[in-house]
């Protein structure tokens, strides 16, 4: 074969499959969604709500399943009450925010975890929120570009006011900027991506792609905006690479698009580490002449 | 009160021998390559009072974080004879961290030992005693937050005298003090000096700069060092690079005052 | 009330809890203090993949996880200081941790292939708590208190003001440094009786319920203390008395009680009122959770799996008083046993196991009940036995599920009706009667399925399950098993796009027509790749478990009946269907 045609089939081999296909499309849309709301959660530190807020699904999973109510309303609303608490308990003078996360997710999964002991609740229930991005159906599709639409739209109406807090949290008040309000709003629409995201890729993988692109991508650029463009790009195109090595390297596709997003943050952080030590180098008036070691 | 009168300590050079602390020549600071602040041309000695002036971001922060040994210079030379401790703005300090006010001072003892090693006895008696200098004796079990702004500011001059540094810097520390505060913040700064220490003092107050004799005005480079003479109308004008309104009340005497162009920190 | 205390594992659980209280309540307060209940949770959470390693190449599940925590505390200190910020660990914390989470799904799914008992561990569990536990949290909690002892002003520099600290002569890495190990240190020790993910509850959440009322470091130390020890203790009792596992029971116990303080100081309410409030709150609640008994009089014996529970039944009638552990639709692969299952086995003359590993946490179970029953491997006298496919210390020799072979559960009916004479010689007669008529329905039962098999043609039986329990069910039948969507014995690995791909493949290539999820798992890849091949995915087997008792699949009979009625519909596309009456 020539050498060419050899390429192009190993790039369009992994798609022949529709399951394959669906996988990308959800990883393409959730990584526009997740990298764009990602930056903010890197700019505000909620690395931990991001990676615990998935949790509080379990009680209300539960509850719902025991109340005889839809499950997916019950993980809605377990989320939301955490999203909320956290918010609110965040506020308390003496506790950072993530000491807020620790008391209520510990308590919100340790709760969702005894009512799961309960002989009337079915097994597996948390495996019905917590989707394989193998797995992915219509319906998470549909979710997925919805939620698109939902957070690239809320992200763009927001985007001043989120800059005013981010710049300086202390003096948003005077400028007209209810911290609380926007803290809620941050969490809620975190909780949403978060409800959505979940069952379609699992919880590992949407912290992964909420946290490692913006991370990458602010090694690249410190204006918001632009990070926002590059986290959402990073996280698209390292999701794609994770499927190609999920496939040829026969390795588990969540935790494969999870490792390569991690990797592309560590050789970024690594290369403009390097690069910064250069133009040290470089500019320092050294009486050496030029290429003097750094 | 001191008489701006009492004070002449002519700079430079100087008349006095007093010992030579810190000496920057040619000095140039910034993070990394870039240069933010540059020309810095400076000899503190033991007994200065240095009145920093200058716009926010004219260098002042940057200039201490060098003099304190955090950055590097990006070109230039700076001698440093003896340490330097930072009085930070108290506004900085978390108001809810759970300590007293001898346990701030108690801080300053840190510098003094090696890593694996905490204060002992002798180093509580020093943080007593250190209160006691300026003032806070009876208040040195209070809890940090509970403590007035210039209390707090105090605290954080006994931590710098704890550490026993002939060098201080100052971050502004008359912001947010009431009148009978600032005072005695000032008669505590005099008296440091009277020790024999030099202070690098960071303020936006013409008029406290000219009481303390010596001036440093940056903007981005240095504009003038010397005795408080050099504060004409031009070098405030370049330090400021804003419009000056003079203020003729019986209060302020003669002097110019400077509304500083981009000054919305209070 | 209070006999659960005479129990060796609830006084070795209290040992444990109250040596971690020291290090916890101390370290707790500067995890608050410094910003780093992130870090303290995902130091625990990142364990996976240490564990998974500890469980592949048989190392102690403890030096696993302090091996990945010294690997996270280094990994965030290193990236935490490229970032400049050393008060600030958030975004730092995360990429670590999802680093960590990844390798070890990897590993778990593509190397070891196994990880069944990483799932305990996660979740952690008093029985798990043994003497190198007791040592290892005594440890930890004397070189957390040196650490706070001599390192006190230092972490108090950093945390008044990160930015000053340099200046103040706090230049030095290595407070902060340890201060990370010994919070590493503490979330491993905290993971034997808590797990991972609820090693908060001691390491954070009483330091910030006592920061509500406490203004000063030295009380506030103290009282956390106090109050790990307090809530740990009462947070045992209460899951010996619910029968839950303490993890769950002390985080919902240590947030009852923050929920209660800080709502009682936003009221104005004097902290003593509240600790009264919540006193009476958590007595009410161990109202709740009355123990049931076995069922009947008789000799008292314990199973472990559904399916044995109701053959031992079927056999033992009313001679026996049978304790089941696990409950119907629970996975027995990642069981983590509870207080009530070691008080039980404690009575018991008899313990039944299925064995080959799938109920291999049963032996700790015995262990620390302090009993001496006779514990009967069913798994040990089979006539038909298959290999097992998992590799590692979890491979067993033999595919554990052999009870879909009428065959075995034949002989197995033999052995218990042998043992469960012995002890209880009396009712032998009763006993090989109902034995006699039992076996006689398996039999029926077995005829039954296969003449259903013999009318799809060989080329329709071809399965596609979730989790290839049914090797034994295919090998009697004449079935070939084409793939599992989760190719493992276990079912915590994760496919890979490629397996997927090749699966699909297969199934189209062979005309496959349905695939079968199996109940007690998660059915989403199984519903993804019958959407994709055509195939159905509507028919439900019962794999490991039997189903609640309302269902097709509450009795072994059921089951096996349901299971040949799911396939032969699913194969025959519902053209054809196998009923058969039980006798």
């Amino acid at each position: 074969m020539h050498p060419s045609l050899a390429l192009l089939t190993w790039l369009t081999d992994p798609w022949t499959e529709a399951l394959t296909r669906r996988a990308l499309l959800e990883v393409v849309l959730l990584g526009i969604a997740g990298g764009a709301l990602g930056g903010w959660v890197v700019s505000f530190n909620l690395g931990y709500s991001a990676e615990s807020l998935a949790h509080a699904l379990l009680p209300g999973l539960v509850g719902a399943s025991l109340l005889g109510a839809p499950l997916l309303l019950g993980g809605a609303a377990g989320l939301l009450v955490a999203a909320v608490a956290v918010a609110v308990a965040g506020r308390i003078p003496g506790l950072d925010r993530d000491t807020a996360v620790a008391v209520v997710v510990t308590a919100l999964f340790g709760l969702g975890a005894l009512l799961a002991l309960s002989p009337d609740t079915p097994a597996g229930l948390q495996g019905l929120l917590f989707g394989d991005v193998l797995g992915v159906s219509d319906t998470d599709l549909a979710l997925a570009g919805g939620l698109v639409v939902v957070l690239v739209g809320a992200l763009t109406v927001l985007h001043p006011r989120l800059l005013v807090i981010g710049l300086d949290r202390l003096s948003a008040p005077a400028l007209g900027v209810r911290t609380l309000t926007m803290d809620v709003t941050v969490l809620v629409l975190l909780a949403v991506t978060l409800l959505v995201a979940v069952q379609g890729l699992g919880n590992l993988l949407v912290v992964a792609v909420l946290i490692a692109p913006p991370s990458a991508a602010r090694l690249l650029t410190r204006r918001m905006a632009p990070m926002l463009v590059v986290s959402s790009a990073i996280a698209v195109v390292g999701a794609v690479a994770g499927l190609y090595l999920s496939y040829y390297a026969g390795t588990a596709a969540g935790a494969s698009i999870a490792a390569v997003l991690v990797g592309t943050y560590l050789v970024l952080a690594a290369g403009t580490a390097a690069a910064a030590a250069l133009t040290r180098a470089r500019t320092r008036p050294t009486p050496e002449p030029a290429g003097a070691p750094a | 009160m001191h008489d701006p009168a009492d004070l002449t300590t002519p700079t430079p050079p100087p008349a006095t021998a007093a010992p030579v602390l810190l000496r920057a020549a040619g000095l140039a600071c910034g993070y990394g390559a870039g240069a933010v602040l540059t020309g810095v041309e400076l000899t503190l000695r033991a007994g200065d009072r240095v009145a920093v002036l200058g716009p926010n971001g004219g260098g002042k922060t940057t200039l201490f974080r060098t003099l304190l040994g955090e950055l590097e210079p990006v070109s230039g030379t700076l001698e440093r004879q003896a340490r330097c401790a930072v009085v930070p703005q108290t506004e900085r300090s978390r108001l809810d961290f759970p300590v007293s006010a001898l346990d701030v001072a108690l801080m300053g003892a840190v510098s003094r030992l090696p890593w694996w090693r905490r204060p002992g006895k002798a180093d509580r008696r020093l943080a007593r005693a250190a209160l006691g200098q300026v003032g806070l004796a009876e208040h040195a079990d209070r809890t940090f937050g509970d403590l007035s702004g210039g209390q707090r500011q105090r605290v954080l001059v006994a931590r710098a005298l704890v550490q026993d540094a002939p060098i201080v810097l100052l971050d502004e520390p008359f912001t947010g003090l009431d009148a009978v505060s600032a005072d005695r913040l000032e008669q505590l700064l005099l008296q440091l000096a009277d020790e024999g220490r030099g202070l690098l003092i960071a303020t936006h107050d013409v008029e406290q700069a000219r009481r303390w004799g010596t001036v440093l005005c940056l903007n981005k480079r240095q504009i003038a060092y010397g005795h408080a003479d050099v504060l004409t109308r031009s070098v405030l004008e370049a330090t400021y690079g804003g419009e000056i309104v003079d203020i003729d009340c019986a209060v302020h005497g003669h002097h110019d005052v400077v509304l500083p162009a981009h000054h919305h920190e209070h | 009330m209070f006999d659960v205390l005479s129990l060796p594992f609830v006084q070795r659980g209290l040992v444990e809890v109250l040596l971690l209280a020291v290090g916890a309540g101390v370290i707790g307060t500067w995890i608050v203090l410094r910003g780093l209940s992130f870090y303290a949770h995902a130091v625990g959470t990142a364990a996976f993949p240490g564990l998974v390693l500890a469980d592949g190449l048989a190392f102690p599940a403890t030096l696993g996880a302090a091996g990945t925590g010294l690997v996270v505390a280094l990994g965030v200190g290193a990236l935490a200081r490229r970032e400049g910020g050393a008060d600030r660990y958030d975004s730092q914390t995360a990429l670590v941790l999802v680093g960590a989470l990844a390798a070890g799904v990897i590993l778990a799914s593509d190397v070891f292939h196994s990880g069944a008992n990483v799932e305990t561990l996660l979740f952690g569990s008093l029985l798990l708590v043994d003497g190198h536990d007791l040592a290892f949290a005594a440890v930890a909690s004397a070189l957390s208190l040196l650490g706070a002892f001599f390192l006190h002003t230092r972490w108090l520099v950093v945390g008044f003001d990160a930015r000053t600290a340099p200046s103040l002569g706090a230049r030095s890495p290595l407070p902060d440094a340890i201060l990370l190990g010994l919070v590493a240190l503490l979330a491993v020790a905290a993971l034997a009786t808590l797990g991972a993910l609820l090693a908060t509850a001691v390491l954070v959440v009483p330091a910030a319920t006592t920061r509500l009322v406490c203004r000063r470091l030295g009380p506030w130390q103290l009282a956390t203390v106090a109050l790990v020890a307090a809530e740990g203790v009462a947070g045992l009792w209460l899951s010996v008395e619910w029968n839950a596992p303490p993890g769950p029971a002390i985080a919902v116990l240590s947030g009852g009680v923050f929920a209660v303080v800080a709502a009682g100081r936003a009221a104005g309410l004097r902290p003593l009122t509240a600790a009264a409030a919540l006193v009476l709150l958590a007595v009410g609640g161990s109202g709740c959770g009355a123990l049931e008994d076995g069922s009947g009089h008789g000799v008292r014996v314990v199973v472990t799996t559904t399916q044995l529970g109701d053959i031992v039944r079927e056999v033992g009638g009313p001679d026996v008083r049978v304790t089941q552990i696990l409950h119907p639709n629970t996975d027995p692969h990642d069981y983590e046993p509870r207080p009530k299952d070691v008080r039980e086995t404690a009575r018991a003359k008899l313990v039944f196991v299925s064995g080959d590993r799938l109920d291999h946490w049963m032996g700790d179970v015995v262990h620390q009940s302090g009993g001496s029953p006779l514990v009967v491997d069913l798994s040990t006298t089979l006539p038909v036995q298959r290999p097992g496919k998992t590799s590692g210390p979890e491979a067993s020799r033999h595919d554990p599920h052999w009870w879909h072979d009428p065959r075995n559960v034949e002989a197995a009916v033999g052995v218990i009706t042998a043992r469960l004479a012995r002890v209880a010689p009396a009712a032998r007669a009763r006993l090989e009667r109902r034995a006699g008529a039992y076996r006689l329905r398996v039999e029926h039962l077995d005829r039954g399925i296969a003449r259903c098999f013999a009318a799809v043609p060989p080329a329709q039986r071809r399965l596609v399950t979730d989790h290839d329990a049914f090797g034994y069910f295919a090998a009697r039948y004449g079935i070939r098993v084409v793939g599992a969507v989760i190719p493992s014995q276990t079912t915590q690995a994760q496919p890979s796009a490629q397996a997927i791909s090749d699966l699909a493949r297969v199934i189209r290539r062979e005309h496959v027509r349905a695939v079968f999820p199996e109940t007690s798992l998660n059915a989403k890849l199984a519903h993804a790749i019958a959407r994709q091949t055509g195939a159905t995915a509507d028919h439900e087997l019962y794999g490991d478990t039997l189903g609640p008792a309302d269902s097709a699949g509450s009795t072994y009979l059921g089951m096996e009946r349901a299971n040949a009625d799911a396939m032969v519909r699913g194969f025959t596309q519902g053209a054809d269907r196998c009923t058969i009456p039980l006798t």
